[in-house]
């Protein structure tokens, strides 16, 4: 859908071109309609541009509802749920009692104060397009609102895509960005309605900023720079990934300090957003002082003082009318100014008042990191590293078109592209590094393909047409966007470029047209399962839908006294207080790891050892999700190795060893004793060996794991069954208050 | 225990008078150490016929002890290459650190047992691997459970098992050497390479026009880059995969790409991540360069190519990325049209 934008894109110089020949006799046909028409090419152009940006704005957003078609208008996955619950208590409670929100249905016993631990800016956001939707006398649900905040966002992203492409190439690259960013996977994967996540608008916001950045760093206009602080300061409330740009803008301002680049606009554009920026950033509690003493914040800091110095030294330069001095003077300048920097680093860090980084942070400068240190960061499935396949999934064809548009970009170097380049090329490294991140790649992949699609497609083009109408060459030059590349190839007018030009625009549309026809799929197929209510097809390749968590949920909002305390893997959290209203121990939001890693040992210990740690944390019940019936993968049994993993590495207790058999992790009967008789196991195969899943199997098959279980026999002690849903996905226990001691 | 100290001692009296007329026993030793000399970082490989000229065949006590790693070739399991190459370098480090003492050289030997040689495999009733065992002098009974070495002794780096053999013999392996990164013929190609490109640089140094100052080199770098990142060689590293498989029915057979999302090889990684370079290069060359040849053959032909190239490798990778995801895109055609 998008690739049939695109021709559109290049439509407007066409249009030019029919409009020059005005004059001509065989043409007064059209002449006369445009005529009474009343445009002008200009105007021509304009609206040929607004209604291709129309249109895509429009496609950014329908292309995003294909979930809401197929299953129905709800939240989806894990994190939406809590942006859900506080954006509920938000437009109930107002602003303030959101702010000081102590939350004490989450990690019991301690709670968790909500205002300060949170990025604010979706919930807000969603909060005032509810408001601004109530007072129009729009009478919505808040829940629709969340569901479609996401593919709103996704359809501004799109009109910032076209401006940033209009700043860094043409108006054409800008068009294209637009039309292949609507649509590209990478994107779409965190942004189909319902996913009410953080990344939704983050995305926008970050993209708004680096434009903002580079149109400041353009104009060297304090207006420019004031709107990308403010739009920092949104990046800022919304995500934590807000790192990546106090990183990525004081890089490329080092860049063009390196590669004598620096003028006072970059002086002015650079020193506004990052003290601005920072005032503002510093307003969101959740991230407070850290902007001035945490060791990611410290770059942002470093270049700033060092444009001081530039600024100063010119001024001298200014000044001094000896260069003798002067390089004397700068030699000292710049040696003090080091050894400052680096004293007052050593300092800082050494006194604790400038924090080492984040381990998140630092697992994407060195890679291995986190795998031999931090099992919770690599036991989540979006920090493993991207494969190729990944790359070719979320990206498709803009992989092919990336190296032509760096070549383009560095045909054509300019302080815009130099920063498209850097954006691009480390976005691109650290989605190596986790998958996760191809989302923050993805608006660099698809501008910087944009320019390739829209400088071939030109340059094609306009090879075309100077082949029609060799005579009258000057007119064409006049052609507003195209003057450069037509330069070029005016003098060729060999007769066989005209056909292979029309072959490699062929070529190129086929591509894109496949690039529109993968997305759609990928959309439809792959990210638009909302993952609480999952599906699969059965023998007859009909539609089978398992709504067995919100069942769960439900019952337990139903069936349990309101002061419950459930115990899951922290998986499950956000959703259980979110749809089941009841308090739980851990949830997704992984800041304790020490109480995660004592539900990782109540889980993995034998039932009596996990029954008074369950006993000390005050838990009634217990939630596990299984997917041994249903053949769902991603259940309790398969993550349990990380429970153990995140368990051991707080209590040495718990080894991993003793879970596996030759480093291998079974169920069946070869499983390990300890295994075969910890508590995760005995509450997810409780009873499961009178079943039989499949024809043709013996009893306790796992459909998950295809294999015969190997403790059909399980007895409770402790706890007992409370609620089995339908396809036995979620099971819940009760946990037996202790026995009368008399 | 005690109650059969005798007997074998009388039975030894006399199998070793046998034995000193048959083969003398320095004999063996010298066998063993020319074995070594000529096996790689010194790990003899024992065979069928081997394993009872060196140990079963031998009377106690043998004049020197074995330690023996159970391998198996067919099993393709990468995790016990690994081990076997730990055991490797316990091996060759134990012979550095006792180069010149030949009197604890030559009593201990390190060993491997495949198990295509199953006589020798099961001699040791071996059921699961890894496994290792020591062959002391005295060692009677192949099957015995003190032969082995417990799983908990070793985790599998060379150090353990240099910990294994000094708690059960006298002698010391010492600090392991592992071989460096770069072997000595790789560095000597890389030195000649330096030594070769230097009278470019300087020249290049000397007219001011270092490679830094030109963009090309970082166009070069810019791609080269993306290449690193598309074609998942940080996936490579963080997960450290090996350049390919083996066949589990066939190990003749290599196994260059892995059918199933979420994990790659070595090779698959970079051939993909070239095409991608490829397409998008020729890409690049065909629109803004090649315009500019002014001989019209030559910009046929290389038009042609170009696109032919690309077709091929645009087509190659959808196929290979619809394979391994398992995916089969389609086209939604407006309902009216079927």
């Amino acid at each position: 859908m998008g690739g049939k934008e695109d021709p559109t894109a290049n439509g407007s110089p066409k249009s030019e071109s029919m409009a020059g020949k005005k004059a001509s006799p065989p043409d007064l046909l059209s002449s006369i309609s445009l005529k009474s028409l009343k445009l002008k090419t200009k105007q021509q152009e304009l609206l040929l541009r607004v209604s291709i940006l129309g249109l895509v704005y429009v496609l950014a957003f329908i292309a995003r509802l294909f979930s809401v078609l197929r299953y129905e208008s709800m939240i989806h996955e894990f994190d939406p749920y809590f942006n859900y619950r506080t954006t509920l208590f938000l437009t109930e409670k107002g602003f303030y009692e959101f702010w000081n929100w102590f939350d004490s249905e989450s990690w019991y016993p301690l709670g968790r104060i909500i205002g300060g631990t949170l990025y604010p800016g979706l919930m807000v956001t969603a909060a005032l397009i509810y408001w601004t939707l109530r007072f129009l006398r729009f009478f919505v649900h808040i829940r629709e609102v969340c569901v479609l905040t996401a593919p709103f966002f996704a359809s501004n992203t799109t009109l910032v895509a076209y401006f940033f492409g209009k700043e860094i190439w043409d108006t054409g690259a800008g068009l294209v960005a637009a039309a292949l960013i609507a649509i590209c996977p990478g994107y779409i994967s965190r942004s189909v309605a319902g996913s009410y996540d953080n990344e939704a608008v983050a995305i926008f916001a970050l993209l708004l900023t680096f434009y903002l950045f580079v149109k400041a760093v353009k104009t060297g206009s304090l207006s420019w720079a004031l709107a990308s602080a403010f739009g920092y300061f949104y990046m800022v409330s919304a995500w934590g990934g807000y790192v990546f740009i106090i990183n990525l803008i004081p890089l490329y301002v080092l860049v063009l300090l390196i590669t004598a680049r620096y003028s006072l606009r970059l002086y002015v554009a650079y020193n506004c957003m990052y003290i601005l920026g920072m005032l503002l950033a510093m307003q969101i509690r959740f991230v407070g002082f850290q902007h001035v003493q945490s060791g990611e914040h410290m770059g942002a800091m470093g270049v700033f003082l060092l444009m001081q110095v530039f600024y100063f030294l010119d001024w001298v330069k200014h000044q001094l009318n000896d260069t003798k001095l002067f390089q004397t003077f700068l030699r000292i300048t710049v040696t003090s100014a080091i050894l400052v920097g680096g004293i007052a680093l050593g300092v800082g860090t050494a006194s604790g008042y400038i924090s080492p980084w984040t381990g998140r942070f630092y697992s994407l400068l060195d890679p291995t990191y986190a795998k031999d240190h931090i099992p919770i960061i690599a036991s989540v499935s979006e920090h493993q590293p991207t494969a190729w396949s990944s790359f070719m999934f979320d990206y498709h064809i803009l992989l092919f078109l990336f190296p032509a548009g760096l070549y383009f970009c560095f045909k054509r170097l300019s302080d815009a592209t130099i920063f498209i380049v850097m954006y691009g090329l480390t976005s691109l490294y650290f989605a190596g590094v986790m998958v996760r991140l191809i989302l923050v790649a993805t608006p660099a992949v698809c501008l910087i393909s944009a320019i390739a699609v829209s400088a071939t497609v030109k340059n094609l083009t306009s090879l075309l047409r100077t082949k029609q109408k060799v005579p009258q060459t000057g007119s064409t030059k006049g052609a507003g966007s195209s003057k450069s590349s037509s330069k070029v190839t005016l003098d060729q007018s060999q007769p066989f470029q005209k056909n292979g030009a029309i072959a490699l625009l062929v070529g190129v549309f086929y591509l894109l047209s496949r690039y529109a026809i993968h997305c759609t799929w990928v959309t439809s197929e792959a990210y638009s399962s909302p993952s609480i209510v999952l599906a699969a097809r059965g023998a007859h390749g009909n539609r089978i839908i398992f709504d067995d968590y919100r069942e769960a949920y439900y019952w337990l909002r139903q069936n349990t006294p309101t002061d419950a305390k459930v115990m899951s893997w922290w998986d499950y959290g956000y959703q259980i207080t979110a749809m089941g209203n009841r308090t739980v121990i851990v949830d997704n939001n992984t800041w304790n790891n020490t109480h995660i890693a004592t539900v990782g040992r109540a889980m993995s210990s034998y039932e009596d050892e996990a029954y008074d740690i369950m006993r000390s944390l005050d838990v009634n019940y217990v939630l596990v999700v299984f997917g041994g019936v249903t053949g769902y993968s991603s259940d309790d049994i398969n993550k349990f190795l990380w429970m153990v993993r995140i368990g051991g590495g707080v209590y040495p207790v718990i080894k991993e060893p003793d879970y596996l058999v030759n480093g291998e992790f079974r169920v069946d009967k070869g499983a390990s004793p300890k295994m075969l008789n910890c508590l995760m196991y005995k509450l997810c195969y409780y009873r499961f060996g009178e079943l039989v899943t499949e024809y043709g199997k013996p009893t306790g098959y796992d459909r998950a794991r295809g294999v015969e279980i190997g403790n059909k026999d399980i007895k409770l002690e402790h706890l007992e069954e409370a609620y089995t849903t339908s396809n036995w996905i979620v099971r819940i226990y009760r946990v037996k208050p202790p026995t009368n001691r008399l | 225990m005690a109650d059969h100290k005798n007997l074998p001692h009388h039975f030894l009296l006399s199998l070793s008078l046998l034995s000193i007329l048959a083969v003398s026993q320095p004999d063996r030793t010298k066998d063993l150490v020319s074995l070594r000399s000529s096996s790689e970082s010194g790990v003899i490989r024992l065979k069928n016929d081997t394993v009872s000229k060196f140990i079963t065949s031998v009377p106690t006590p043998r004049p020197y002890s074995l330690i023996i790693f159970f391998n198996s070739i067919d099993l393709n399991s990468k995790t016990l290459q690994e081990l076997r190459a730990e055991f490797g370098f316990a091996s060759s480090s134990f012979l550095a650190n006792n180069n010149n003492r030949s009197d604890v050289a030559n009593k201990l030997f390190f060993c491997e047992i495949d198990s295509s040689d199953s006589e020798a495999f099961h001699l040791f009733a071996v059921q699961s691997l890894p496994a290792m065992c020591l062959v002391d002098p005295l060692m009677e009974n192949p099957q015995d459970q003190e032969v082995k070495i417990d799983e908990y002794d070793f985790d599998g780096t060379a150090e353990s098992v240099a910990e294994f053999v000094e708690r059960r013999t006298n002698f010391t392996v010492g600090p392991i050497n592992r071989p460096p990164l770069l072997s000595k013929p790789q560095i000597s190609v890389i030195a000649a390479l330096l030594v070769i490109s230097t009278p470019f640089l300087i020249r290049k140094v000397l007219k001011g026009e270092t490679f830094l100052h030109d963009t090309r080199v970082w166009l070069y770098g810019a791609v080269l880059v993306y290449f690193f990142s598309v074609s998942g060689i940080m996936h490579n590293i963080i997960k450290s995969v090996p350049m390919f498989f083996r066949d589990e029915e066939d190990s003749n057979k290599l196994v260059f790409f892995y059918e199933g999302p979420g994990y790659q090889l070595w090779g698959e990684g970079l051939s993909v991540g070239f095409l991608y370079n490829l397409v998008g290069l020729l890409l690049a060359y065909v629109t803004s360069a090649l315009v500019r040849v002014r001989n019209v053959n030559e910009q046929r032909v290389v038009m042609m190519l170009a696109m032919a190239i690309s077709l091929l490798a645009v087509k190659k990778v959808v196929y290979l990325d619809n394979w391994k995801t398992g995916y089969q895109i389609q086209t939604y055609w407006p309902s009216s049209w079927h």
